[in-house]
């Protein structure tokens, strides 16, 4: 059977329009390449 | 290859597995894998446009349009985002509605986690109603179902999301809790009905029928709607009609007495009528009976006042009163009986004495020159007497002496004709002309 408390945190609150563009400022558009850009740049420091 | 090259390829072979995952309904898998291809490589924009519709078609449209943004960042032309932007701004409250959307889900969110399930419930059905592609509101309404055991309307819920998200993981699972219970519910129901027990019981057990269960909040709110419109029911169909027809049964009888009242005040009203017209009738009669008898031409009334003042001149010796009243009164009417002797009295006085009286008044008047006055008094002396040849000869000159010749001949003229043999026929010659 279902645990209630426990399915209930699964789930997480949904992105409202009016709060799209704090969203985006705070999205983490790190991929790949700049992660292998940092490293690099430790590396070298 | 360098390292940025192949992360490029690892990124694009996740956006090929997202791809074709989305193309199977799998949104979740092909939200992950595309996910991930923008680890790889945050600059693939099909990517990020795809990831964005994958989010759009499960509701998430705020996430939907936060990628999209992104993807019009990263690359200003040639690119779709900005087409799918442009759909959502211009379809008309679109965006309130999504945003409407969210805030209520957020909201019942928070009150399934303070307790408030029915609340939640409530606010969670009427915003899957407008969005049923919500594919979290859809579980979270269900997880709420199946906390309350109605795993009927669970499935419900399951099977919108399922459409929608057909492989997601959570709806798979909630399904299969929903299935096996509904199919369990319904055996141990038959197993009820046929249970018995072998315990003695005692007198202080309690008997609790087989479909007895604890109500919840929104049963007892649903409990009570249903008897309110049962109850409703139950009126406009049982009592309504009894009452009615009692009304209308009243109604009737008050009716009919009234027109029975009416149908009799017509006859009496029809009865004073003809009562009427004949009082009316009779009012005639008595009228003109009555105008008859006052009636100063001839009227039996006015012809006792003569008669009563004739007798009174004759009283007084007055008798050129009376005789001036009698050849203005006409007798023949009084012949009720009561003074026939009176009468004839009066006209056989006349009839001697009278025409003398009237004729010595015409003499007179000829005298005084008064020529009409005298031939009204030898008119009315011949009323009383008409053979009277002395007075018609007197009428002749008094017409011969106003100078009416020819009247005065005509007077002549019957002398000579009808009297030849009297005194006055020699004299009406002459006077003639002969």
């Amino acid at each position: 059977m279902l645990d209630f408390e426990e399915e209930l945190k699964r789930f997480g609150p949904s992105l409202e329009i009016g709060k799209v563009e704090d969203a985006i400022g705070k999205e983490d558009l790190t991929d790949m390449t700049d992660l292998m850009v940092e490293l690099l740049n430790e590396k070298r420091n | 290859m360098n390292a940025e090259m192949r992360s490029r390829q690892i990124s694009n072979a996740y956006y090929n597995m997202g791809l074709e995952k989305a193309k199977e309904r799998d949104l979740t898998g092909a939200a992950d894998a595309l996910k991930k291809s923008l680890r790889f490589n945050k600059y693939q924009t099909n990517a990020r446009n795809l990831l964005g519709l994958v989010y759009h078609e499960i509701g998430e449209v705020g996430a939907a349009l936060a990628q999209w943004i992104i993807s019009l960042n990263f690359q200003q032309e040639d690119n779709l985002a900005e087409e799918y932007l442009k759909v959502l701004q211009d379809a008309p409250g679109y965006l309130d509605m999504a945003d409407q959307a969210a805030k209520k889900y957020n909201q019942s969110l928070q009150y399934a986690c303070s307790d408030n399930e029915d609340l939640a419930v409530l606010l969670l059905m009427r915003m899957v109603e407008e969005m049923p592609n919500f594919v979290k509101a859809q579980q979270l309404l269900a997880l709420l179902y199946l906390h309350h055991e109605d795993y009927t309307k669970a499935g419900r819920c399951l099977f919108q999301a399922l459409k929608v998200d057909r492989y997601n993981p959570l709806s798979q699972r909630y399904m299969a809790v929903a299935k096996q219970n509904t199919g369990r519910a319904e055996v141990e129901k038959r197993k009820l009905k046929n249970a018995f027990s072998h315990r003695q019981m005692q007198d202080d057990d309690i008997i609790l029928p087989p479909s007895y269960k604890e109500n919840t909040g929104l049963q007892s709110v649903l409990n009570i709607l249903a008897g309110l419109v049962l109850g409703v029911v139950a009126m406009f169909f049982l009592v309504t009609p009894t009452i009615r027809d009692s009304i209308t049964s009243r109604y009737t009888e008050e009716v009919r007495r009234g027109l029975e009242l009416v149908n009799q005040k017509s006859l009496e009203i029809d009865s004073l009528n003809r009562q009427l017209e004949e009082a009316s009738s009779a009012q005639q009669e008595a009228e003109d009976s009555l105008a008859a008898m006052v009636n100063n031409s001839g009227g039996v009334l006015s012809q006792y006042q003569h008669l009563v003042q004739i007798l009174d001149a004759y009283r007084t010796q007055d008798m050129e009163t009376a005789v001036k009243l009698y050849v203005e009164t006409d007798l023949s009417v009084l012949n009720d009986g009561v003074l026939d002797n009176t009468v004839s009295w009066v006209q056989q006085d006349m009839a001697q004495n009278g025409y003398q009286v009237l004729e010595q008044l015409g003499d007179g008047a000829v005298t005084r020159g008064s020529t009409a006055e005298a031939v009204d008094y030898f008119q009315k002396s011949l009323q009383i007497k008409a053979d009277n040849i002395g007075v018609i000869y007197k009428i002749g000159l008094a017409y011969k002496a106003a100078g009416d010749t020819e009247t005065a001949n005509e007077y002549f003229g019957n002398i000579i004709m009808n009297h030849p043999n009297s005194e006055f026929a020699a004299q009406a010659k002459e006077q003639r002309g002969y």
